[in-house]
């Protein structure tokens, strides 16, 4: 093969023989022989791929020492592989860019001048010697081999050298100097720069070396103007270096003929120095900023504008960093055990704000007795009216009702039923009169004679209870709780003046002897209006108060029209209806504002709602009601039921009425400071109403004739989306008082479940029992962080979130 | 009787989750319940509760029910739309689960219901736009290898500088020559306006009230550091909310520009700073107009109006600041020009260059050829729609302005036919590096004739890790609730924010930008002079957008 390939060669080669080989000097080479070749012909360049020809072919006909006289040609000594022995080139005369490109190893090039730019680009392992000077780009890319320069290196020299492993380092020698931006991007390599006889004495390395050098090692003697520190640092000559440096030092002064410098040049290591990359370990590890940003502003910018920085005069917190989480004085939000803060829902709708949260909570702990007593501490009429007959505004605002349906808090007030009346306080000499012996009267007696003071109550019918004696159907309260609790009030020991009827001079007698009056003499007079046969109606009021006190009216068969539609009209047409009416129709110029059980029962029995209908007039006769409409109706029978008003005739001028009412104060005081008025005689109201009022006005007169803290102060009602009813399973099934206990969800008011506590992740809320038996739910602000899972979690709203300022 | 409270059910204005802009991914799987998050929320957006899950079950040859009830705890997002997630991702940040995170809901109703009491919609933040802008459609496409020289932006030396006030012609420049040697003949009448060298992006207007101490003196620490330590002269305004005497008395002022704006906070307290100064502010700054709120002013919330910012504007503790849409004083071009420069200038005896701001507009080349003719003016700065504020109406900040590209481009091109584009300096800004790409930005818009190019939004994003983006990702400035402590006064928050680290992004930011700058002039020859208004180097795959811009179209 071998032989082959070097026949078709030298055939290809002989082809142009002709031409190509008139400028050598013999065609008859031996080993020993220097074969000349020349760059110009009859005074006629040679072109460069001519000349390049020229020395392949002599070089593969067996000519190993060549002597070229060049004139500017390109690459001369490159590519040259001897297969054996060396080749040893001298050139002389003008040499052109990249002598030695791409140079062999075997190849030994001595240049006996300066070369052109870009010697010994690429080389492969050529030795080069240049007896002169190199211009630009000396040894760029070069891989293997040997540069000398005898003189100096122009700019951009020894750029992008290389070290392959599988062979020695390329070296670099300059007996001088080098021009600017040496070594640029050098990735291997040995460089030496001896840097005698300078042409810049201040700078042997040139502008800007090793910018972007990454490998290899720089040795120079003598001053330098910076470097890229970037890219590489300047250390100074290990032993190792040391010892290179001298025993390579010689063959390169020998190869440029300097041998006399060696002396200088190797008398002592530290006249030289190194430059070497740095490398990809030390760049990474390396500091991004030369002044970190401290120390820039400590030593900078503090020192300048004053300590602390430009804004420390005006802030007056520390100037640490904070974290993302905090605790203590730096959370945003922070927890509040806000126990019973805020109303439940039920208590907030009661008008006498019966805490019956307060009496689940007793009944859990198995305070039954207490549970049921409590009550008494609110109404003298817990049975007749929270079991009984009160539409239970409780119950409508109870936020079980959002799960399944209300607290039973009418059989618990029904429960209380049996109870004895509670302990009065000390007599406290004070003495109030009450006028009006009804469910106002009574509840403001019941409060004050609680409270110690002696209570005169007045009351003009023989029987205490007002409307619920007379008025309310014994159907839906059955007469004989009633007359119990109405015993219990007798127990209390408020002096009863009954059949005592009120006149102007009974009213100065009471004011003048008692410290507060409290009005509750209610609405008693029917209202009516007047329309041609008017006078052949019946009131309402007069209707039940008749069948109440045992008058029955004879209806059997009758046709009933009951005027007005509330709940006193449902009364009176369920009244009718028991008493034997054939039909009762309940007629009202609006909607019918009846509700609750006054008209599920009329509703049940029968009774119609006729609406809007204005009444024109009654005819006895045709027994007819007419309406302004022209229609009319069948009416054997009519009771009128648009509401009753009060008695006011016995009053002085100072107490102030409206309109035939009294108005009042919120808290029920009227415009003589020593006269409160409460119950139906200050607007028509629920029973309900009229206790409530009856309880809070004492609570003020108490307040106002003791000075003593008023107590309850009225309180917000808690949002109902605060109780978590998810903890609660929907349950049906009969009534028991604990069942029912477990199912009230304590709106506002702790259940001491521990939820909270078992919560919080970071531990920071705790149980506090005090001495008293009383507990807290505390919260350690210093690990606390103001998530607000207790809030979040807790059944009954009462942890709460505040900003933390 | 009306039914008792709460139990009045409307489901109609009840929204759900899909109406809002963030949903907030919650694993249940994956939650410890520490709540950091619920602590960390800025708005509040989630809190803890609890749910019942009911499970039946039945085990067992024929059906035999077993119920089994539990109540988890959850964290739960609220559908209250003024506690609404704003995708700040502040709780994923803490989360030690990666058990959270808020997911952009693109079929939100936002905009919708975001109107309560009347009030409409306000925000911070810049315009709710994440299409593509105009600079980032603009690519460089005069690539010279063998052309002209090529430069290597890592070997070649670069010096990336430009000229900020105005540059008065050769010719017009009271030379005289004396000894052989060409001096200024200072005893000339002619006025020889002041010129700064500064480096071509400049930190724009944002006012201590605005931000954060931390974050303001971070990006003041930043500059300074350019400045001193890495020789880049970028300077910085001051926004309008005055200057802590500190700085206004240091050597440092130097690399700040002052702005007065329509509120003239602070105003007094620099002048009673005068006598005290050491060196002259690098430029005044008169606001006319923001581009990301054009015709809608300032608002600083009494909340924020604590010691710090009253002292430093001037006034009482506690009090709302309103910067209105427009100055209170000025009624047409020619007043407001020529009375705010000069008093302004006289000021630092004119030392100073003088020049103002107005939004990107229709009528910005009026303006542009008013102050051509105003011997004082230094400059002048157009801010484009999709500049940041603080604190704006969303419709002002999303529907009005204009965009800078083509506001620049026929300013620029107005000064060419007047010769007079190398003497008055146009600085543009507005949505520059919007994208992330900063140094293409600013490239460009320089290309497109911009002397300089001022960063809000994207300093804040790159120097403190502000969470906006163009979904509304966060944009709570207006509220002082900022979780990342930028636009806050509120100590808790913004002692979050280390103003050292602030000013390290800032010199690492600028740095970077250097190099990208070198990167995009290198390949087309310019090492030390800007391509200002070197538009053949510019193009962009869009036709119409090629012809309104004066550049190449390539596809």
């Amino acid at each position: 093969m071998r032989a082959k390939k070097t026949g078709s060669k030298g055939q290809r080669v002989k082809g142009s023989k002709s031409e190509g080989f008139k400028n050598t000097d013999t065609l008859t080479l031996g080993r020993s022989d220097t074969i000349i070749v020349h760059g110009t012909i009859k005074g006629k360049r040679v072109p460069s791929r001519i000349l390049e020809e020229q020395i392949q072919h002599t070089v593969q006909e067996g000519a190993r020492q060549l002597h070229i006289i060049s004139d500017g040609q390109h690459g001369i000594g490159g590519r040259i592989w001897s297969r054996e022995g060396t080749v040893k080139i001298a050139v002389e005369g003008p040499v052109g860019q990249r002598l030695g490109s791409m140079g062999m190893p075997g190849t030994e090039i001595i240049v006996k001048g300066s070369v052109s730019d870009d010697v010994g680009w690429l080389n492969c392992g050529a030795k080069i010697t240049v007896l002169g000077d190199a211009t630009n780009g000396a040894w760029n890319a070069a891989a293997q081999g040997t540069l000398y320069v005898q003189g100096s290196g122009g700019a951009r020299c020894d750029t992008m050298t290389k070290h392959n492993p599988r062979f020695d380092p390329p070296q670099s020698w300059y007996f001088r100097d080098v021009g600017d931006s040496f070594a640029e991007f050098k990735a291997g390599g040995i460089a030496v720069i001896c840097g005698v006889n300078p042409r810049n004495p201040k700078n042997i390395i040139g502008y800007r070396p090793c910018v972007g050098m990454v490998g290899g090692t720089i040795y120079f003697r003598g001053p330098i103007q910076g470097y890229s520190e970037k890219d590489v640092k300047l250390v100074g000559l290990t032993p190792q270096d040391w010892e290179w440096l001298k025993t390579n030092m010689k063959p390169f002064l020998e190869a440029v003929d300097r041998e006399s410098h060696y002396n200088e040049l190797t008398k002592s290591s530290d006249d030289w120095k190194k430059i070497i990359a740095y490398t990809p370990q030390e760049k990474r590890g390396r500091k991004w900023l030369g002044v970190s940003l401290p120390d820039f502003r400590k030593n900078m910018w503090d020192k300048e504008v004053g300590s602390g920085g430009i804004f420390a005069e005006y802030l007056n917190h520390e100037l640490s960093l904070l974290p993302y989480i905090t605790a203590g004085t730096d959370r945003r939000n922070r927890p509040i055990w806000a126990n019973e803060k805020f109303a439940p829902p039920c208590a907030y709708a009661c008008p006498t704000h019966i805490p019956s949260h307060k009496r689940a909570s007793l009944i859990r702990q198995g305070k039954l007795n207490e549970a049921l007593e409590l009550v008494l501490q609110y109404s003298p009429l817990p049975a007749t009216v929270c079991g009984e007959i009160c539409p239970n505004l409780c119950m409508q605002a109870c936020t079980r009702a959002r799960l399944d349906k209300p607290l039973a808090i009418d059989k618990l007030g029904e429960l209380s039923l049996d109870l004895p009346a509670p302990e009065k306080a000390a007599p406290t000499g004070h003495k109030i009169a009450v006028i009006g012996g009804g469910p106002a009267g009574m509840s403001v007696a019941w409060q004050l004679a609680l409270k110690g003071h002696t209570v005169d109550l007045y009351e003009s019918s023989g029987k205490l209870g007002g409307k619920i004696e007379l008025c309310i159907p014994r159907e839906r309260l059955p007469h004989e709780i009633l007359e119990k609790e109405i015993s219990r009030f007798k127990e209390l020991g408020v002096n009863l003046h009954l059949n005592m009827k009120v006149d102007k001079n009974k009213f100065k007698e009471i004011y003048s002897g008692h410290d507060v009056v409290a009005l509750a003499c209610g609405a008693h007079q029917p209202r009516k209006i007047s329309f041609p046969g008017s006078e052949d109606t019946v009131s309402a009021y007069d209707f039940l108060k008749d069948i109440n006190l045992g008058k029955k009216p004879e209806l059997k068969g009758r046709r009933v029209v009951v005027i007005g539609a509330g709940n006193v009209g449902m009364d009176a047409a369920s009244e009718a209806y028991n008493s034997g009416a054939e039909s009762v129709v309940a007629v009202d110029i609006q909607k019918p504002s009846a509700f609750g059980e006054e008209m599920k029962i009329a509703m049940a029995k029968g009774t119609q709602a006729l609406w809007p209908r204005l009444t024109d007039r009654y005819d006895k006769k045709d027994r007819k009601l007419f309406f302004k409409d022209g229609s009319s109706i069948d009416a054997d029978f009519v009771v009128m039921a648009i509401g009753d008003i009060p008695q006011l005739d016995f009053l002085p001028p100072s107490v102030h009425t409206e309109k035939g009412w009294i108005p009042v104060t919120e808290n029920y005081q009227t415009s003589d400071v020593k006269v409160f008025a409460i119950g139906d005689v200050t607007g028509l109201g629920l029973v309900t109403n009229a206790i409530g009022q009856g309880r809070l006005a004492a609570d003020y007169i108490n307040y106002q004739i003791m000075h003593a803290p008023r107590w309850p102060e009225i309180k917000q009602p808690i949002a109902y989306e605060r109780i978590k009813t998810e903890y609660y399973d929907a349950c049906r099934g009969d009534f028991t008082i604990e069942k029912e206990a477990d199912k009230c969800m304590s709106c506002a008011a702790c259940r001491d479940c521990r939820m909270c506590e078992a919560t919080c992740y970071w531990q920071a809320i705790s149980r506090v029992e005090h001495k008293d038996g009383s507990y807290e739910y505390v919260v350690d602000d210093n690990i606390c962080i103001g998530c607000g899972f207790c809030a979040g979690i807790c059944p009954c709203g009462v942890w709460e979130m505040v900003e933390n300022v | 009787m009306e039914p008792a409270s709460g139990l009045r059910l409307d489901h109609n204005h009840k929204l759900s989750l899909r109406e809002f802009p963030y949903i907030v991914r919650w694993r249940d799987d994956r939650c410890k319940r520490c709540g950091q998050c619920t602590a960390v929320c800025p708005v509040k957006a989630i809190e803890a509760t609890v749910k019942v899950q009911r499970y039946v079950s039945s085990e067992g040859a024929s059906p035999a029910p077993k119920a089994e009830r539990k109540v988890i705890q959850i964290v739960e997002q609220v559908t209250d739309m003024e506690r609404y997630c704003t995708g700040c991702g502040a709780c994923t940040l803490v989360c030690p689960n990666e058990a959270i995170e808020p997911e952009f809901n693109p079929q939100n109703k936002f905009l919708h219901y975001k109107n309560k009491g009347g009030e409409g919609y306000k925000r911070g933040g810049r315009r709710n736009d994440p299409s593509i802008s105009t600079l980032d459609r603009l690519k460089f496409t005069r690539i010279s290898m063998l052309t002209d020289p090529a430069l290597d932006a890592g070997r070649h030396e670069f010096r990336i500088r430009t000229l900020l006030g105005r540059i008065l012609p050769p010719e017009e420049l009271p030379l005289k020559i004396e000894n052989n040697k060409l001096s200024i003949n200072k005893d000339s009448a002619k006025f020889i306006p002041p010129v700064r060298e500064i480096y071509p992006i400049m930190i724009g207007s944002m006012s201590i009230g605005a931000l954060s101490p931390p974050m303001w003196e971070g990006l003041a620490m930043g500059v300074s550091y350019l400045n001193e330590v890495e020789g880049m002269p970028v300077v910085m305004c001051s926004g309008e909310g005055g200057m802590p005497p500190r700085l206004l008395k240091s050597k440092y002022l130097k690399y700040f520009i002052i702005q007065i704006a329509s509120g003239y906070f602070g105003w007094d307290e620099i002048i009673h700073a005068l006598p005290h100064m050491v060196e002259d502010p690098a430029a005044i700054e008169i606001k006319y107009g923001q581009g990301a709120k054009p015709g809608d002013g300032g608002l600083l919330m009494a909340q924020k109006v604590l010691n710090l910012i009253a002292s430093i504007r001037g006034v009482p503790q506690f009090i709302d600041l309103a910067s209105p849409p427009t100055h209170q004083t000025k009624y047409s071009i020619e007043e407001a020009v020529a009375k705010m420069i000069q008093s302004m200038s006289m000021a630092w005896g004119f030392r100073v260059p003088v020049y103002p701001k107005i939004s990107g507009s229709r009528t910005a080349r009026a303006v542009l050829n008013n102050l051509a003719r105003n011997p004082y003016a230094a400059a002048l700065s157009i801010d484009g729609e999709d500049g940041g504020t603080g604190a704006a109406y969303n419709v002002s900040m999303d529907k009005m302005g204009h965009p800078i590209a083509s506001n620049l481009r026929e300013c620029y091109l107005d000064l060419v036919k007047q010769g007079k584009q190398n003497e008055l300096p146009l600085i543009a800004a507005g949505g520059v590096g919007k994208k992330g790409n900063l140094a293409a930005n600013a490239a460009a818009l320089i290309m497109l004739g911009a002397s300089a190019v001022s960063i809000g939004k994207y300093i804040m994003q790159a120097a403190a890790d502000c969470f906006g983006d163009e979904y509304n990702r966060c944009n709570l400035c207006n509220t002082g609730k900022c979780p990342r402590g930028i636009t806050t006064q509120d100590p808790k928050l913004y002692r979050r924010l280390d103003s050292d680290k602030v000013a390290e992004r800032v010199v690492e930011t600028f740095k970077a930008a250097d190099v990208e700058l070198r990167k995009i002039f290198a390949p087309m020859g310019r090492s030390t002079e800007l391509p200002i208004g070197m538009s053949d180097g510019l193009s962009t795959d869009d036709k119409a957008m090629a012809k309104r811009l004066g550049i190449n179209y390539a596809c």
